[in-house]
């Protein structure tokens, strides 16, 4: 899989709709979205438990970090004690094998870290791809034909491979600036991803413009002789912010997915900082003797990326209705 | 056109060389010292200095990219004395920590990665197109909706899971297929089989699912145009107007995508071919970065790169084919 | 499981660091050790080597599938993991002297292979005669003589080119140091002028029958004839050397040869035709070909080895079983696994250096190691599969040379049960006279390794230490930890002896000239006491001399103990004479046959 961030591109130019702006029609038609709105409170709840998680895991007795060899059972080569991972009262999910680390816990602050990453990544993209397409869109020139040439080197280096081989480099360049090695893991995870980002949003964002200009009612201000601030921002931008909003939503399940697919490669994040990615790539070796130890993860993993792309899918649709399933 | 054509050869080949350049940039930021790399447990710093001089490694780092290019071109010789050795161009430059020069190593893992990527290419192509099409066509029906449903759910599933997942049904559980090992087709075309359907498989499901929602969506944009309309209202048969117009307009975005993934994939298909033990170019990049080789990591990425760099340009040449919309700039 | 990724750095440290190429892969299941060998160095018995011809059968072909991308080195003067050694001597590179094939003590016994016996020692050990048995040749058909002996030796020497490979030669003959404390002989290669060639010529001597090839040390080596069971002192056919690229071009000595060697993929070993079984008391050489496939996932090795599968009967694995199939395994009355299964000690010993540069203060380094939760270590190696909890750096394995330190039962001035002693811990961090400094632990990215990193990140911070993680990819750890411009303060490591006895423990990782010296030991006494030791005739008396040493290195907390390791494999079930070869804690390759 080397095309995580690319296959997101999604053209959609909407025209401006007469009366309500395009924001209240877009959230009428989201509202009627029935999966829609079960994904958006999903991922509510989501954030909401990961921005919690010190609250609950503190109710609950666990912590994420904490071994506890009672659980595992020795001359099982510390796996966990008793049928299914180990759940109890105690760990309602099970314990960790070889650890006995409360899986709950880690499940809840590892959330933490790959939504952390995720939106991080995606603000920086949303801001940096956005910004440097309209100009390339709409200055055109040389400075488009630059601009290209970066998007075009950048995307020539082969994206997973990129990030594996300058994990190195680029963590042990973080430490030496004194950040500790835990967190220089989880920057380094946000800077590449948004690196490698932004030129797939640009290129987009890019073509949208080009296509813009050449439509009558931005042509028509360029003709009524507005600046060209006011034609960005009042003409084109509107009109940008259901792919922007698209590339986004379905940019963070690739991002939590291939932070995963790191981890499982053995390059992502690093303990004692819990992971999704780090779970699953852990568990894989526990398939066939704890198989909740996998499927814990890796279902979480599976109901936030698919909560997303539902999402993801009903405001593209309920941006740009053309294209929606409710079309005609 | 030809000028376009050349053009866009040219700032191709200016893309080479400047990935080229950024790669030895990048990884001269390594802290690791690659010359006390090559030698192990008795390094003295004498041996590392001669290690250095042997590798070229004493250089400053433009002259090490030049030496670089000039191997590439000419081939080049490392060490002197009698334990001085030949690199024959094209020479992608030499493994010390294995011991062997890095040309052969990429070119015995690249047919494993061009039979995976181009295998996976025809199903996922094949399917996701068809089934796109079917869903675009089937709108508001429950059909669309199965469609798009299992592609989303199958787009949700991280690869290496699917893989992990059909490798502990099929072949440990259900035991319908040997353990995969990769062989060569040449020398047992069964085997060969076998070992690839579960990464074709995995591959494909990853990206079919991605190419019905495009299809599907590049179907519904485009048939909603004016020029469909127009078509339509000509009373062109359906057929025409799906296969002819809409679809023609709609593929643009499906070939560039369809020629950056499988560009993507030929620069190694990292995690299939880990969970399937494929030793393709992937594999070996991974390895490598796990074992600090330098050499092979930039060679690798130069490959993969250049793979990327070629399908960049024959996808934009078809973009010109194809739409017109897309003017030549 | 798989290859020692370092740096061509011994043994068992080597061992877990490489390995783990995949997240997948089981954390200290990979084991390359170095070699470890008999206890009662007898000097220069004429025991002669014997097959271990047990009712071993002929013919078939045995699969080996291995993680590892290829081997660390083929050629004999470079190849230093005790997995290879094991492998290749049973199969290609005859050695003068090597272990018995046997399970359990006797086979760490010394037998001969391409000498007539084990060795003839003068009255003080600083010569050593070995003889070439009539008949053995290389794989083109030439005799191998004393010359082709001399010459792979001289090979080490090389330093620039043979790398990675044991120095023993270097260390042990008698040949001038120059000021820098290298070797006045620059090896085979060199072009200047100023080799000492001489000097090598007058240390190893080939009589004029070509049959008698002896060694003249620089001291005292009672056990040098453990010493000639590495590879690194094989014949290596002069015409035929290739320096550098002489790994992918080995002669073969022994009763199979490499007909395919595809890096990644595939190596072959078939039948040597030109090896003449009257030369070879100790080749059983049963199969009639060894497959090694390379590059295998570890988990689907385990899985192919479980399951069992008829194409998969004679197949066996480089390496451990991962850990989260023990259970599985050696789940006690499990049929399906009975007698292809192996659970014993091994020749490692796994610890954490404590840099002595960083740390100077004797009660922080104690007060590290009480604070140390072993128990949590223990369980993240595999709980009862791991082994014990180790006193100090030398295994009870090596009977003559250990006896318990007592590290554990008040040497810091309380009892230090396996979960640590924190209260001794803070005492002992007060006692010291300064604060602790923030301490960092660098260690090879592996799921198992991070786990334990997990531990002693918290463990410590019982006793108010603060530890900052650095992990490091294998490739690279052992080229950082051993730059003492970047090397911290705490270093997972592990080792294993070259040959059972201490002097390939103590003076190596604490010694003035030790090549693991990671805790970056300079103590003048220990020095001293070190030569004592080894200019100590009396095996019995040096080893009690070892067992002062091993006490006083956990007196002076060099390094925090943590297990003396067990091994368990698999293998499959149409499979041969599978046990664990103690000397290399690997099969004993060469000794198995395929049931017919």
């Amino acid at each position: 899989m080397t095309t995580d961030v690319v296959t997101a591109a999604e053209p959609a130019a909407a025209p401006q709709v007469a009366g309500l702006s395009l924001r209240q029609l877009a959230w009428r038609r989201l509202k009627r979205d029935k999966a829609a709105m079960f994904a958006m409170w999903l991922l509510i709840f989501i954030f909401g438990t990961a921005i919690l998680a010190p609250l609950i895991t503190n109710l609950l007795g666990v912590n994420p970090y904490d071994f506890d060899l009672t659980v595992l059972d020795p001359s099982q080569g510390s796996l966990p004690a008793g049928a299914w991972g180990g759940i109890s009262l105690e760990h309602p999910l099970g314990v960790e094998p070889l650890t006995g680390r409360d899986l709950l816990a880690r499940l809840l602050f590892g959330a933490r870290v790959s939504l952390l990453i995720a939106i991080s990544a995606v603000a920086i993209i949303a801001i940096v791809g956005t910004t440097i397409g309209i100009v390339a869109g709409y200055k055109g020139g040389w400075i488009d034909t630059l601009i290209g040439r970066l998007t075009d080197l950048i995307l020539a280096f082969p994206l997973i491979l990129m990030l594996i081989a300058l994990s190195p480099v680029l963590t042990q360049r973080l430490q030496a600036m004194g950040m500790s090695p835990e967190d220089s893991r989880v920057v380094y995870l946000i800077i590449v991803f948004a690196f490698f980002g932004w030129p797939y949003l640009a290129r987009l964002i890019r073509g949208q413009v080009l296509s813009l200009r050449e439509r009558e009612f931005v042509e028509a201000a360029v003709a009524s002789g507005a600046p060209t601030r006011r034609i960005l921002f009042r003409e084109v931008l509107p009109n940008l912010w259901a792919p922007i909003i698209v590339y986004v939503t379905i940019s963070i399940p690739t991002i939590i997915a291939s932070e995963a697919a790191l981890s499982y490669l053995g390059v992502g994040i690093i303990e004692p900082t819990p992971s999704w990615g780090k779970m699953l790539a852990d568990s894989v070796r526990y398939f066939a003797v704890v198989p909740t130890y996998l499927f814990i993860p890796g279902t979480a993993l599976f109901i936030v990326v698919y909560a997303f792309n539902i999402f993801g899918d009903a405001v593209r649709d309920a941006l740009d209705p053309r294209t929606g399933r409710n079309a005609r | 056109m030809t000028a376009y054509v050349i053009r866009r050869i040219l700032i191709g080949l200016m893309i080479l060389v400047l990935l080229s350049m950024a790669v030895f940039l990048l990884f001269d930021l390594l802290p690791a010292d690659p010359a006390a790399l090559t030698c192990g447990k008795n390094c003295t710093p004498e041996i590392i200095e001669i290690n250095r001089v042997r590798l070229g490694l004493d250089l400053p780092l433009w002259q090490q990219y030049i030496e670089f290019v000039k191997g590439l071109f000419a081939g080049r010789t490392y060490g002197s004395g009698t334990a001085a050795f030949t690199c024959a161009a094209p020479c992608l430059g030499y493994s010390f920590r294995k011991g062997e020069e890095v040309t052969p190593l990429i070119l015995e893992a690249l047919p494993v990665t061009i039979y995976l990527a181009v295998g996976a290419f025809v199903v996922w192509i094949t399917a996701g197109v068809l089934l796109g099409i079917f869903a675009a066509l089937r709108r508001g029906r429950w059909q669309e909706k199965v469609t798009l449903g299992g592609a989303l759910v199958g787009y949700s599933f991280p690869s290496f899971f699917i893989g992990l997942l059909l490798l502990f049904f099929v072949v440990i559980r259900w035991r319908l297929l040997p353990y995969p090992s990769y062989v060569p087709p040449t020398e047992d075309p069964v085997r060969f089989l076998q070992t690839m359907i579960l990464p074709w498989i995995t591959l494909a499901l990853v990206f079919a699912a991605f190419y019905i929602r495009l299809t599907r969506n590049q179907m519904l944009e485009t048939l909603s145009e004016d020029y469909i309309r127009t078509a339509r209202s000509k009373g062109l048969p359906e057929r025409t107007v799906i296969g002819k117009h809409g679809l023609r307009a709609g593929l643009t975005p499906i070939v560039t995508a369809a020629g950056l993934d499988l560009a993507g994939l030929l620069g190694g298909a990292i995690i299939v071919e880990s969970v399937f033990s494929l030793p393709g170019l992937g594999r070996l990049a991974i390895t490598s970065v796990l074992d600090s080789d330098l050499s092979i990591i930039v060679a690798t990425v130069l490959v993969a790169g250049s793979f990327i760099v070629i399908a960049n340009i024959v996808v934009d040449l078809l973009y010109a084919v194809i739409d017109p919309r897309v003017r030549l700039t | 499981m798989g290859k020692a990724i370092n740096n061509g750095l011994r043994l068992a440290a080597v061992a877990s660091a490489g390995a783990l190429l995949l997240a997948a892969c089981g954390g200290g299941s990979s084991e390359s050790s170095s070699a470890a060998g008999s206890a009662g160095a007898s000097a220069g018995a004429g025991d002669s080597g014997a097959a271990a011809a047990d009712g071993g059968q002929k013919g078939g072909t045995i699969t080996m599938l291995t993680n590892a991308e290829q081997w660390q080195h083929v050629d004999p003067q470079r190849m230093y993991t005790g997995a290879d050694i094991a492998f290749f001597t049973g199969y290609t590179t005859r050695t003068l002297t090597q272990y018995k094939y046997a399970a359990g003590a006797d086979g760490t016994q010394l037998v001969a292979d391409l000498a007539t016996d084990t060795g003839t020692a003068n009255s003080d050990a600083t010569q050593w005669s070995f003889t070439i048995r009539d008949g053995a040749s290389f794989e083109d058909g030439t005799p191998v003589t004393c010359a082709d002996v001399k010459y792979g030796v001289s090979r080490t020497f090389a330093q620039d080119v043979i790398t990675d490979g044991p120095t023993y030669a270097i260390s042990y003959l008698d040949i001038p140091k120059g000021d820098d404390g290298s070797s006045t002989y620059k090896g085979p290669y060199s072009t200047d002028a100023a080799n000492d060639v001489a000097s090598f010529d007058k240390a190893v001597t080939c009589s004029s029958d070509g049959k008698t090839i002896t060694f003249n040390l620089n001291r005292s080596v009672a056990d040098f004839n453990y010493t000639v069971t590495l590879p690194a002192f094989s014949p290596v056919p002069q015409a035929k050397d290739t320096g550098e690229t002489y790994d992918d071009a080995v002669v073969s000595t022994g009763p199979y040869k490499i007909s395919e060697y595809t890096k990644g993929q595939k190596m072959t070993l078939v039948r040597n035709e030109n090896w003449d079984p009257a030369s070879d008391d100790y080749h059983p050489a049963y199969p009639d070909e060894i497959d090694v496939l390379f590059a295998q996932d570890p988990a689907a090795i385990d899985q192919r080895l479980i399951a069992d599968a008829p194409e998969d009967q004679a197949t066996i694995a480089y390496g451990n079983l991962q850990p989260e199939n023990l259970a599985t395994v050696f789940t006690a009355g499990d049929p399906r696994f009975e007698g292809r299964t192996y659970n014993d000690y091994d020749p490692y010993v796994r610890y954490t250096a404590i840099n002595t540069q960083l740390v100077p203060n004797l009660k922080q380094r104690q007060a590290i190691v009480a604070c140390m939760n072993n128990a949590e270590y223990i369980a993240a190696r595999g709980g009862d599969f791991a082994g014990d909890r180790a006193d100090g750096v030398v295994k009870p394995t090596l009977p003559l040379d250990y006896a318990p330190t007592g590290l554990w039962d008040g040497m810091y001035g309380d009892t230090i049960p396996v979960e640590g002693n924190v209260e001794l811990g803070k005492k002992l961090i007060a006692e010291s006279g300064e604060p602790m400094k923030p301490l960092t632990y660098q260690f090879p990215t592996n799921p198992v390794d991070e786990k334990i990193a997990a531990s002693m990140k918290s463990a410590l911070a019982r006793c108010d230490i603060t530890v900052n993680l650095e992990p490091i990819e294998p490739g690279q750890y052992y080229g950082i930890v051993f730059d003492p411009k970047q090397a911290k303060e705490l270093m997972r490591s592990g080792w294993a002896p070259d040959w059972l006895n201490a002097s390939t423990i103590l003076p190596e990782l604490f010694g003035a000239t030790g090549g693991f010296n990671l805790s970056q030991v300079q103590d003048d006494q220990f020095n001293a006491q070190v030569q004592d030791a080894l200019n100590t005739l009396d095996r019995t008396e040096q080893g009690k001399k070892w067992q002062e040493l091993n006490k006083y290195a956990a007196e002076q907390a060099w390094v925090i103990p943590h297990l003396f390791g067990k091994a368990q494999a698999l293998w499959g079930s149409k499979i041969g004479n599978g046990y664990l070869w103690f000397p290399y804690g690997s099969l004993a390759f060469g000794d198995l046959y395929v049931m017919q």
